[in-house]
């Protein structure tokens, strides 16, 4: 065993599983955990007795939500949801091949810094190249219209190859197992969770659990759903955007429609859970790290910045401040889709992953 | 002569089986009671009242209840005859509960028939009964402590404030026993020294105690109340004057050539035949180990208070009772278990915590320097394929507190803990939990042995099927393996079988009642505490060291002792001292005596427990038992006999 990796696992993060005396009762409370796919105390146990192997390729990291049950009713508080997040960070570090993800996580200044750099970095390529002399839209007076989408490219090319090598690295890992069902069926079953996310929804349901009184409309899984929802028709629309080539402004235009509902979703998310993981409600959210804070004020500032221009524009407000917010803007979208592998969005990647062998193996 | 008769219902719980009103017609009609009463609940205070009322006004001579067993209720009724005027002695019980309606539930009939029969025979056995006065013999107000640990010393404290004389008698040179090899303790982290230093300076002070060290009882005699104890004293070959001389004694250690084993610290170090075990011992006088003293005479030419030609003393000594607290020796692992003996860094608690004060600055055993720590827990203890069965109590808390110390002292150690369960119970569970949260790892296995040790590279390896992660086999690297050994009895259980005190399956000594007499034993005289009688913390050895000084002090403290009269007497004329009874009785509480010119058997009355072993083997049939009378018995059998 590796006696020093208890120690690792603290530098992503995790303060207090130390204190856990294995009694089971988070386990025994998860409404996730079930027989061969038993989680978080095994976790605990993995970390202590330093199996990293096993850490790497289990599934059940993945198929937690961070409901946070687990350490509500840990009787030792030793926050077993902290430790799987740790651990998933820990995952993602240990599957990016570039060892930067390691650095960052376990050094919030460095976090920072990379951050910001990173983002300077952007900003002056955007700016350095100068619009030619036809500029399609007001908007593109100071950055480069063409520039933006070549950098985002750029970035998405990067984000797909991370994506790639995290694909790869992520089923290498995983123990073959036998297979239960068709690949088709599992599949279909994956991307039924993941567009209505039913195991989260079964999450924090008992009777005595903080959300279980509360209205839908500001329940964890709903804010989830709806960022991820908000994420994926944002995505569409400026994917769509750039395929038709068409810089409409008109509101009622589809793409439009489909980018504002998306936006709006997005922002609703965003917001709610930053207000929880400010009062923290519950102990997931009182235990939230650097790391969480990154990836939500990434996706909070594209949103913000994103609805400013449409006003902006709608608005005809041609002032500095508006090309400065259309600067940040792309900034945020790039640099989130770059840092993709780097940072807790890779959960995007590695939930499905787990979830489809899941479904695969389950009898 | 008037005999009171009084016939319990017990609720129902006779008169269900047993026809009560059947009984008592056949009891009257039978003429020999002067009084027949059938009664609810004889034990019931109005009951009681009414028996009281009667014995005075109708001037009863003896009394008999049927009701239960006497096991139960014969001193209530005993104290009802007393307060009624009547000796005790002259009431009778008969057990028609028990006997005749829990036995024959099933046959009413026989169980009333029974129930007459037995009364009648209760009837004759009053009829003949004498009045009997408890027996007094008197009491020496001193105690024997034998052995001077914490128990030993807490209870000598106590008992001399109290009012008895101590003498507390030491085997070894030095007292504070097993306690002064352990440095920090829980929870106060006071160690085993600052508290002996503490309880000895008491001691002193105390006119009434007498200390012997190097002392052992080689031979008793007498009984409970005046036992006498014969006490050699070894001597310590050097006196007073090479003791406060510090500088003459150490030249004194260095040019001794001799070189033992030092067992205070567990063979981790060698000592000189001149010792003393650390600075600060008490009694503060160094000692000579004359076994292993080559007389080669070195000592004597640095230090003038050194005498090799001291003889041992015999002491006799006259005591009212004798408190055992010789406390435990620790499990000695065998060879190879766990790898001790083979695994060269393998060790025990003990030795550990001796390594732990030998080693100021750094950790290091045998020239390693040690990071990582293996505790294996239960050795010798929970044995599933051994003699010691049971969980030893203290050892999961002074592991789980030495994992403590051991990060507290030295950097960079890291502790993994091997074992069945942790039972840190009551209070010590705190440092369960401060363990764990200093980062300790801790595996379990229900498996015998439950991991297994072995040599590599200098380290040991140890392999365990983890239950707590699913059972997979992990294996860990460390510098040094510390086994958890528990409490076994002492292996010289002298004292125990000079003194005739059993003990119990796991050879500590047994006491009557686990949970109402923990600390007395069926030797009458004879008291046991602290880790003597089991394993103990050292909180509970004290406790258990109160409650012998309490219950020897309350034996001695009034000048007598009273027991029951029930013993046996012998008929001096028709003895012949044949020798038969002394040799029955397990109690040797026959003596020979010249009486009338002639030899015979007499009773110590101390000593004798009226078992009644004696009686059939007399062939004179010289010996009878009070309240069991050949006459009593007799007239009983006549009785039950009788168509």
């Amino acid at each position: 065993m590796d006696t020093k990796f208890i120690n690792e696992v603290e530098r992503y993060g995790a303060d207090h599983f130390k204190a856990c005396y294995d009694c089971g009762t988070c386990t025994a409370v998860c409404t996730l955990s079930e027989p061969g796919h038993s989680f978080p105390r095994y976790f605990v146990r993995l970390a202590k007795t330093g199996q990293k192997d096993e850490i790497l390729r289990s599934r059940e990291l993945w198929l937690c939500y961070a409901c946070g049950d687990c350490s509500e009713n840990c009787p030792r508080n030793a926050d077993p949801a902290e430790l799987i997040a740790a651990l998933r960070r820990y995952t993602i570090a240990s599957y990016e091949p570039t060892g930067l993800t390691k650095l960052i996580f376990k050094s919030n200044p460095l976090y920072i810094l990379v951050t910001l750099v990173l983002a300077v970095i952007f900003a002056l390529v955007l700016l350095s190249f100068h619009p030619q002399s036809d500029v399609s839209r007001w908007l593109f007076k100071y950055i480069d219209y063409e520039t933006i989408h070549y950098t985002g490219i750029v970035a998405a090319v990067l984000m797909i190859f991370s994506l790639i090598s995290g694909f790869f690295t992520s089923i290498k890992n995983y123990s073959p197992q036998k297979p239960m069902s068709k690949p088709w069926d599992a599949l279909k079953k994956t991307l039924i969770e993941m567009g209505i996310f039913k195991r989260y929804q079964s999450c924090d349901t008992y009777e005595d659990s903080y959300w279980a009184g509360k209205p839908w409309i500001i329940k964890p899984w709903f804010l989830h759903f709806c960022i991820f929802w908000g994420f994926i028709l944002l995505f569409t629309a400026t994917a769509m955007d750039y395929l038709f080539k068409n810089p409409n402004i008109d509101v009622w235009w589809p793409t439009r429609i489909i980018g504002t509902i998306g936006g709006l979703l997005l922002m609703y998310g965003s917001t709610i859970v930053m207000i929880y993981r400010l009062l923290g409600p519950t102990k997931i959210y009182q235990s939230t790290k650097l790391a969480d804070w990154v990836f939500l004020i990434f996706i909070w500032l594209t949103g913000f910045t994103g609805f400013w221009l449409e006003i902006s524009i709608f608005a005809h407000d041609h002032t500095m401040l508006t090309y400065g917010i259309l600067l940040f803007h792309v900034v945020c979208a790039v640099e989130m889709f770059l840092l993709f592998a780097f940072s807790k969005f890779a959960h995007a990647l590695y939930r499905p992953i787990a979830l489809y062998d899941y479904f695969r193996t389950k009898s | 002569m008037k005999i009171g008769v009084y016939i319990c219902h017990c609720g129902s719980n006779i008169a269900d089986y047993v026809n009560i009103e059947q009984v008592k017609k056949a009891i009257q009609e039978q003429g020999e009671a002067f009084l027949v009463k059938d009664v609810m609940f004889a034990c019931a205070d109005s009951s009681q009242k009414e028996m009281v009322q009667d014995i005075k006004t109708q001037k009863l001579d003896a009394i008999v209840v049927a009701s239960c067993s006497p096991k139960l209720h014969l001193p209530t009724f005993r104290g009802v005859a007393r307060r009624g005027g009547l000796n005790p002695y002259n009431y009778v019980q008969v057990n028609i509960r028990e006997q005749c309606s829990w036995a024959h539930s099933d046959d009413k009939k026989g169980a009333t028939a029974k129930a007459i029969r037995l009364i009648q025979a209760g009837i004759e056995k009053a009829k003949n009964s004498e009045p009997l006065e408890p027996i007094k013999i008197d009491a020496v107000n001193a105690v024997a402590i034998v052995g001077a640990g914490v128990a030993g010393l807490r209870a000598a404290i106590e008992l001399a404030d109290m009012g008895t004389y101590v003498y507390l008698i030491e085997r070894e040179y030095f007292v504070g026993g097993r306690i002064t090899q352990w440095d920090k303790l829980f929870t106060t982290n006071q160690s085993g020294r600052e508290i002996i230093t503490k309880l000895y300076n008491q001691l002193i002070s105390y006119k009434n105690i007498t200390l012997f060290t190097g002392a052992e009882i080689v031979h008793t005699s007498g009984s409970v109340g005046n036992m006498q104890i014969k006490v050699r004293v070894k001597p310590r070959y050097v006196d007073t004057t090479c003791a406060f001389d510090k500088e003459k004694f150490e030249k004194a250690i260095e040019v001794c050539p001799v070189e033992v084993e030092d067992e205070f610290n567990f063979g981790l170090t060698k000592r000189k035949a001149i010792f003393k075990n650390y600075p600060g011992e008490f009694p503060e006088l160094p000692a000579i180990d004359y076994d292993n003293c080559t007389k080669c005479g070195e000592c004597q030419k640095v230090c003038d208070g050194i005498d090799l030609d001291q003889k041992p003393e015999y002491l006799n000594l006259n005591v009212g009772a004798i408190l055992l607290a010789t406390g435990f020796d620790p499990y000695e692992p065998s060879e190879g278990e766990y790898g001790y003996g083979k695994v060269p860094n393998v060790i025990t608690l003990q030795q550990f915590k001796r390594l732990m004060e030998l080693c100021p600055e750094q950790l290091v055993y045998k020239g390693r320097k040690i990071r990582s720590i293996a505790y294996i827990y239960c050795v010798g203890s929970r044995q599933q394929n051994g003699p010691n069965h049971y969980c030893s109590r203290y050892c999961c808390t002074a592991a789980m507190h030495t994992a403590l110390l051991v990060k507290e002292k030295y950097k960079d150690i890291r502790n993994f803990h091997f074992t069945r369960g942790i039972r840190t119970y009551g209070k010590q569970e705190h440092i369960y939990h401060e363990a764990l949260e200093q980062g300790d790892v801790v595996f379990q296995s229900f498996n015998d042995p439950l991991c297994q040790v072995s040599a590599h590279n200098g380290t040991a390896i140890v392999k365990i099927n983890d239950f707590l992660t699913r059972g997979k086999p992990i294996e860990l690297e460390a510098d040094l393996v510390v086994l958890i050994t528990g409490m076994v009895p002492r292996k010289d259980n002298s004292i125990g079988q000079l003194l005739k005190v059993p003990v119990g399956r796991d050879h500590f000594f047994n006491e009557i009642h686990l949970k109402l007499r923990p600390v007395e034993t069926v030797i009458d005289g004879v008291f046991i505490s602290g880790a003597s009688q089991g394993p103990k913390n050292i909180m509970e050895a004290v406790n258990s060291a109160l409650a012998a000084a309490a219950k020897a002090n309350n034996l001695v403290k009034k000048g007598f002792i009273s027991i029951e009269p029930t013993v046996a007497f012998v008929d001096t004329q028709q003895c012949q001292w044949c020798d038969k009874c002394s040799e029955i009785c397990p109690f040797d509480a026959f003596e020979k005596i010249e009486q009338d010119g002639k030899q015979v058997a007499s009773v110590i009355t101390s000593l004798c427990k009226g078992c009644g072993m004696c009686l059939p083997v007399c062939p004179e049939n010289a010996i009878e038992l009070h309240n069991y009378t050949d006459r009593q018995i007799e007239s009983m059998i006549d009785d039950l006999v009788h168509v």
